[in-house]
């Protein structure tokens, strides 16, 4: 089972295709000016990307059966930028993929900003930092750690499968209604595969190099502020994706109800603010992620207020 | 003075293809005249470069699978419907505008493919890296590529080696192929991390020893891999070629009728 994310030349209007390109370059930019400040250190952290580029592509050659004649193999976005620091795999990953659509043809060159932007920015300098904040935000152990690569490293994949068929939908030329569903769908069993390697070599590397490990691994815990801002932004895209794959089917109470024909007692709630999950102005998943978030907001806000309330009663 | 082909000047072909293929995005949808007359030059570079036609097209199949994103479209836009019925217990309809996309999307697609081919069959790689350096591709890129591109035979290698010991260590019951022996999915997964992970040490291992040699011969800062050796002299003339072709295929697609 090989993952669709390398979008070839023709798939992309050139507008999007350009913009993605623009956008690519910037957080490219901004990586290779942060890797640059290492001064001397830089030359050193080159050669290491250099030979990791080489790692990850040898990397994708393992692969292991899962069933009926499929296999599950490594992306290797996660696991390059937790090894490397974000910028740093986000740049080896930008190397590999131009590699792949040179000499490969996998991926087109005109799509490239496109195909980086969602495998080595969002895919590995995103998922790298969503897996230190997971990490950082349950205290940095070695198990929050694999916690937070593994979570990282199936959000990487769903990610750029969702930015690639967003894409696409920009370009007219998939419909975003069905790709995504399909994309997400396929993906989050590759999505598992990449987590589940991702973890394992991490774990490896744990044990046989621990000061490797240790050199990737965050120093220090977050701050309260911070663990809050990155549990609220986890949650949050979690709660997001996960609603894309909600069902429209009534809840047990509701089919029961219908069944049994006493559905029409209930009476309308006094006031509606999201009647069914939905926002008004927005249709379809856009409105029910937006609900998600809003909902999610709203925890955040009633937990902050209770406690501030318990806080004020017991310093009086 | 005979140039070694790793060091010839991909500048020219690099922004041919880049050109080509913005001219080939840029064609509109339904122009397949144009599109079979891009492909006809194409073609015509490709056996310059020794690739038969059929060859070159069977390369281009290899964005195929991709056109599955784009094949809903035929089935559910309900527009310029040109067929319409039961399949089965299942109604269907397949409408012009969803095809039409869906073809200009393959069929951009399977040309691009093609040219890229061409780039790569007429410039090695590593001439390829040395013209984005010289074309001003940032030194942590064009370095890391440079090294990636010479290590990765190497690391290959390597995981050829291990993936061998791993089947050879796996001994399975006649008649049972290797897909349903070595426990369950998530230990398998183990295992294939646990490769990657040792694969990932030798590669830090062959970082230091590289940068030690480096830092021996007397190199610092840069290690300037991937250096175009020997500018070609005919650099402008080839720009103004590409910049015809892209000038010629948009034009075709502005003037010849679409379907």
């Amino acid at each position: 089972m090989r993952p669709l994310l390398h979008i070839p030349d023709g798939f992309l209007a050139p507008q999007v295709a350009l913009a993605l390109w623009v956008a690519t370059a910037v957080v490219i930019g901004i990586a290779l000016r942060r890797i640059g400040q290492r001064g001397p250190a830089a030359a050193s952290q080159t050669i290491l990307m250099g030979l990791s580029g080489a790692f990850i592509f040898a990397a994708q050659m393992f692969n292991f059966p899962v069933a009926a004649g499929t296999s599950g193999h490594l992306l290797g976005g996660v696991l390059a930028g937790f090894l490397l620091g974000p910028w740093a795999g986000s740049v080896v990953m930008a190397t590999v993929i131009g590699i792949q659509a040179l000499l490969f043809q996998d991926g087109g060159l005109l799509a490239l900003g496109a195909n980086i932007f969602n495998m080595g920015v969002i895919g590995t300098l995103g998922g790298t930092l969503v897996a230190r904040g997971i990490a950082a935000t349950l205290g940095n152990a070695r198990r929050a750690t694999l916690l937070g690569v593994g979570v990282a490293a199936w959000l990487s994949v769903m990610a750029a499968a969702g930015f690639t068929t967003l894409q696409l939908g920009l370009s007219g030329t998939t419909d975003v209604s069905i790709g995504l569903p399909a994309m997400l769908g396929t993906h989050a069993l590759i999505g598992l595969g990449e987590a589940l390697i991702s973890v394992s070599a991490i774990s490896f590397i744990a044990v046989s190099a621990p000061e490797i490990f240790a050199k990737s691994a965050p120093a220090a815990p977050a701050s309260p502020r911070r663990r809050v801002a990155a549990g609220l932004i986890i949650t949050a895209a979690t709660v997001s994706i996960a609603s894309l794959f909600a069902s429209t089917s009534p809840d047990g109470l509701e089919k029961v109800a219908t069944d049994l024909g006493f559905i029409n007692t209930s009476q309308a709630a006094p006031f509606e603010l999201f009647a069914d999950y939905s926002i008004p102005g927005f249709d379809g998943v856009a409105g029910t992620a937006l609900a998600g978030v809003i909902g999610v907001l709203a925890v955040l806000l009633v937990i902050v207020l209770l406690n501030r309330l318990a806080s004020a009663r017991k310093s009086s | 003075m005979l140039q070694r082909s790793s060091q010839r000047d991909a500048r020219g072909a690099l922004v041919a293809a880049l050109l080509s293929i913005l001219g080939i995005a840029l064609l509109p949808a339904g122009s397949y005249f144009t599109y079979a007359l891009v492909w006809l030059a194409v073609a015509t570079a490709g056996a310059a470069s020794g690739y038969t036609p059929l060859t070159l097209a069977r390369r281009g199949l290899i964005a195929l699978p991709f056109t599955l994103a784009a094949l809903p479209l035929i089935f559910i836009r309900g527009d310029e419907l040109i067929w319409s019925g039961a399949l089965g217990s299942a109604q269907l309809s397949i409408s012009g505008a969803g095809l039409r996309i869906f073809l200009t999307a393959a069929v951009k697609s399977w040309i691009s493919v093609q040219v890229g081919t061409i780039l790569v069959r007429r410039y090695p790689i590593e001439s390829i890296v040395g013209s984005l350096r010289a074309l001003k591709l940032p030194d942590a890129i064009a370095t890391g590529a440079g090294l990636t591109v010479r290590y990765v035979e190497l690391l290959r290698g390597e995981a050829s080696r291990m993936l061998r010991a791993r089947s050879a260590r796996s001994a399975s019951p006649v008649g049972e192929t290797r897909e349903r022996i070595g426990g369950t999915i998530p230990w398998r997964a183990k295992v294939t991390g646990n490769l990657a992970g040792a694969l990932f040490l030798r590669a830090y291992a062959r970082a230091g020893r590289v940068e030690e040699a480096a830092t021996a011969r007397g190199a610092s800062g840069s290690l300037s891999l991937g250096s175009l050796i020997q500018p070609d002299t005919r650099l402008l003339l080839k720009v103004l070629l590409a910049i015809g072709a892209f000038a010629a295929i948009t034009a075709a697609g502005a003037l010849l009728p679409r379907i």
